[in-house]
């Protein structure tokens, strides 16, 4: 008995019965856990990871079902044991963290509630040594002033601190294992650096085992003993952390690190997803390239700009604010006192946390917003200025979005998405749309008798390449690029910034590039600005600013940057 | 908090003094109630005499200004009909309507909330879909229709329950209360009965989309992997998440119930508000018909503004940062 491992998983199998047939989200998947030990748990969405973490705990909701297989939990099995007892198990001796803490905690009840629930869950506690206990959970996590903290809602605190409110409930009653699926990866990177590190102080602390589930290798390299490689509900690798790393056995393995930005040399092309794509169709006449200013010239010049946001007050509210019975509505600087430049097709990478204002400014850029102050030229003539209409200068400047599934119009054929832009400002006549838009399609890698389809029957890199097309279809000479690649996972996302590097080079493009994401913008960018809370902290070239920063914050976004191992 | 509170009640108010211009222009649009209040054989003397003493005489403009100049002083006139202050006249009848409409909305909330949890909880369960079926009825059906069915069954073939009326009533500060006593309960049980129908299923569907909704979020997926029972799931977290829609369509129909009960009471002969409207409607009797919409939107505003501070009360993100 006590030289059983702490949890066995042997050719676990859960099957989701749809009416498309049977989706195999866990496939035969196997592996032990030692008492102790942290294990990573890698693959891209759809790999069955997360499955699998809800497969050993029991939450498979119909028409899931473990199929076979057994999940033993020193020595006792799991699988099939009535509900009432794996829920007795549930939180005592394995307990789970989810990804998004915002969504995880109940937003309607005080987080004093929300634990003191956990607890009675599986204990009889009285009132007073709930919120004791309650307080305790919530200093052991390392959040400051526990006893006023405990009367807070969830939407009081930050990112970080509610995912450790989250692991604290996670920790309530001493589990033996802890299941963490995606814990970091709705946050920041410095939230990310301390989460882990701490996760790793209180695991070695406690003796909890943990399985930590995660697209992120680095993260995963960071944690973990022992790592798992999953695909399609397989596991296709499993090993040492160093030894997985450093030197895979199997070509997912190999090819997910090839993915990676940061392993690459700054500018190439990734070693996935390098496509033979068609070339762009050549610039129009109705557009036509601006008169060349000699190199180095400033192309795109944002000066002392700034943008402020607040909530529109009503007559009946200011006459009760003059009368000073009701406070006036927060007022939020976004972006304050920014200035950049822009030398033709340069790409500057725009890195920043969320709340920093780089969105903010990026749509300023673009013309989406007006400025509150200053002003943003395109070789010279004003993008847009406060309370004017667009000048026709913003359609020389175009952006890409992060979910290019709420950016595409889901009721609108992707063909005429594309063309409505170029249809629009006359750059291209009804009957030359179609082959417009085919050659485009083609240009981008897709299909282009796909032009007919629409935006829900892409999949997540397709839609992406449907965004850009349509975003160049235009004919930019500025492209603003807003996280283009951030919800996509590392494959996908290996293949959207070839298809930037690459675009980038035929088209002579400028790009402002907006990341959170420092390893990709160090491989597409040339310059690199941080922001910090609506300012702009540091910039210069990418190369120097990553070696050598000078800004104490970019020194701790730096230092955040969970790193991978390298082979020696 | 006190700010908001005030900028609410301003806002009412605004709203009051919009409605009410509209309710005046609107009513005195649609007919000349002289040719109802005296019979055409009336001397032509007496005729200008009964214009001049209701002030109709008067350009609209002026009548407006001195109807808002009564209400100031609460004044809303007399009624033509029955010759008393109007005011006096609607709140005689407003505790009959109240009851009735609190006994349809409240059983409604009670049985169609727990019943489409339910529905949620288990939406391929035979009980379920037996729940979702009767729900389609309660919308579909015809109120009047239900309401003559209802008095086949259980007053006339059962004779379990009386047809009309309101039966006994209690006195309580000089105002007339039904449900204090078995005979007035048993009134009241056939029009609650019918008016609840179509908001049970309302909130029986509202409930189960909800549930259905919060089953599959992160919130319970991480209360059950902490172990919770299913039933502290339920109550704690699902119940909290699906609130607000529940309150606000509680709101929305106990405002429209109080105001628009018509049917229900003529046929249940139920003496309140909704029949003195239909009766004053058919002899033009201005000034009831006119406090009766003032009162309607009053209602109105002052229900939406409680909802509004429930969703306060349920929802702390809604509370303002530094007032917590």
């Amino acid at each position: 008995m006590t030289d059983a491992p702490l949890l066995e998983v042997t050719d676990l199998a859960t099957h989701f019965e749809t009416r498309a047939g049977v989706v195999k989200a866990v496939d035969g998947v196997s592996f032990s856990l030692a008492r102790g030990e942290v294990m990573g748990l890698v693959g891209e969405s759809g790999s069955g990871k997360s499955i699998t973490g809800f497969s050993i705990i029991g939450l498979i909701d119909p028409p899931g079902r473990i199929v076979s297989g057994s999940v033993r939990l020193e020595g006792r099995e799991l699988v099939g044991l009535p509900a009432a007892e794996l829920r007795a198990i549930r939180g005592k001796a394995i307990s789970m963290v989810f990804q998004d803490p915002m969504m995880t905690l109940n937003p309607m009840l005080t987080i004093g509630a929300q634990i003191g629930l956990s607890l009675e869950a599986h204990e009889k506690v009285s009132g007073a040594e709930k919120r004791r206990r309650a307080i305790a959970a919530l200093a052991q996590v390392r959040i400051p002033e526990p006893d006023s903290k405990i009367d807070f809602y969830p939407h009081q605190f930050s990112g970080g601190m509610r995912q450790r409110v989250a692991i604290a409930i996670a920790l309530l009653h001493r589990p033996k294992l802890i299941i963490c699926d995606e814990p970091t990866t709705a946050l920041d990177v410095s939230i990310q650096a301390e989460i882990l590190a701490e996760m790793k102080e209180l695991v070695a602390e406690l003796g909890t085992a943990l399985i930590w589930i995660s697209h992120d290798l680095a993260t995963v390299a960071s944690i973990a003993d022992h790592v798992c490689v999953m695909r399609h509900g397989k596991l296709v690798e499993t090993g040492p952390v160093l030894q997985v790393l450093t030197r895979p056995q199997h070509s997912y393995t190999q090819a997910l690190l090839d993915a990676l930005p940061s392993r690459a040399k700054p500018g190439t092309l990734l070693a996935r997803g390098a496509g033979t794509d068609a070339a762009p169709p050549p610039r129009l006449a109705r557009r036509p390239e601006p008169a060349r200013a000699g190199a180095g010239a400033h192309h795109v010049v944002v000066e002392h700009v700034g943008k402020r946001f607040q909530h529109k007050a009503g007559v009946l509210r200011l006459l009760v604010q003059k009368a000073g019975l009701a406070r006036p509505l927060p007022l939020v600087q976004a972006v304050d006192d920014v200035s950049l430049s822009l030398a033709r097709g340069e790409a500057l990478g725009l890195v920043g946390e969320s709340g920093s204002g780089k969105s903010t400014l990026g749509r300023m850029v673009a013309g989406i917003y007006a400025p509150d102050s200053g002003q943003v030229r395109l070789d010279g003539e004003p993008v847009m200025s406060a309370g004017e209409r667009p000048h026709k200068t913003t359609t020389r400047i175009q952006t890409i979005f992060q979910d290019p599934f709420a950016s595409l119009n889901p009721r609108m054929r992707i063909g005429d998405g594309i063309a409505e832009g170029p249809l629009a400002h006359g750059l291209v006549t009804r009957a030359e749309a179609p082959a417009y838009v085919a050659q485009w399609l083609a240009a981008v890698g897709l299909d282009p008798t796909f032009a007919g389809r629409y935006p829900h029957q892409f999949s997540g890199g397709q839609r992406q390449r449907v965004a850009i097309a349509r975003a160049l279809a235009m004919q930019p000479d500025v492209v603003v690029c807003d996280e283009p690649v951030a919800s996509l996972d590392v494959s996908i996302q290996a293949q959207i910034i070839n298809l930037l590097i690459r675009l980038r080079q035929e088209l002579g493009l400028t790009l402002l590039f907006i990341s959170h994401d420092l390893s990709v913008v160090r491989h597409l960018c040339d310059r690199v600005a941080i922001m910090h809370r609506g300012r702009i902290v540091e910039s210069g070239l990418a190369g120097a600013v990553y070696d050598n920063p000078k800004d104490a914050y970019t020194k701790r976004l730096l230092a955040a940057v969970p790193v991978l191992p390298v082979a020696t | 908090m006190l700010g908001h509170v005030l900028i609410r009640l301003l806002q009412a108010l605004v709203v009051m003094l919009v409605m009410s211009a509209l309710v005046f222009i609107g009513v005195y649009a649609i007919g000349n109630p002289i040719d109802v209040l005296i019979g055409p054989d009336v001397s032509q003397d007496i005729r200008l005499d009964t214009i001049a003493r209701y002030g109709l005489d008067q350009p609209l403009w002026r009548q407006y200004l001195t109807f808002l100049g009564r209400i100031l002083h609460g004044d809303f006139g007399r009624s033509f009909v029955f010759g008393m202050p109007v005011l006096e006249l609607i709140l005689s009848r407003l505790p009959a309507t109240l009851e009735l409409t609190l006994a349809a909305v409240c059983g409604a909330a009670l049985i169609g909330i727990p019943a489409g949890i339910y529905a949620g909880y288990r939406p391929d369960g035979l009980a379920a879909k037996a729940i979702m079926t009767i729900s389609i009825l309660g919308f579909s059906v015809p109120t009047f229709w239900i309401g003559l069915v209802l008095i086949i069954a259980f007053a006339v073939e059962l004779q379990w329950l009386p047809a009309g009326g309101r039966g006994e009533t209690v006195a309580i500060l000089s105002v007339e209360w039904s449900f204090l006593t078995l005979n007035g309960v048993s009134h009241l049980l056939l029009p609650a009965a019918n008016l609840a129908f179509f908001k049970l299923a309302l909130m029986t569907r509202l409930a189960r989309a909800g549930t259905r909704e919060a089953m599959l979020s992160d919130t319970v997926k991480f209360a059950r992997a902490a172990g919770l029972s299913e039933w502290t799931v339920l109550r704690r977290h699902v119940l909290r998440l699906i609130a607000i829609p529940l309150v606000t369509v509680f709101g929305l129909e106990f405002a429209s119930t109080l105001a628009f009960a018509v049917v229900t009471e003529t046929i249940f002969s139920w003496p309140g508000i909704g029949k003195l409207i239909i009766d004053s409607i058919t002899s033009l009797d201005r000034p009831v018909m006119v406090a009766y919409l003032m009162l309607v939107s009053f209602v109105f505003i002052m229900i939406n503004f409680l909802v509004d501070l429930a969703y306060v009360g349920l929802d702390p993100r809604l509370r303002r940062a530094g007032s917590r």
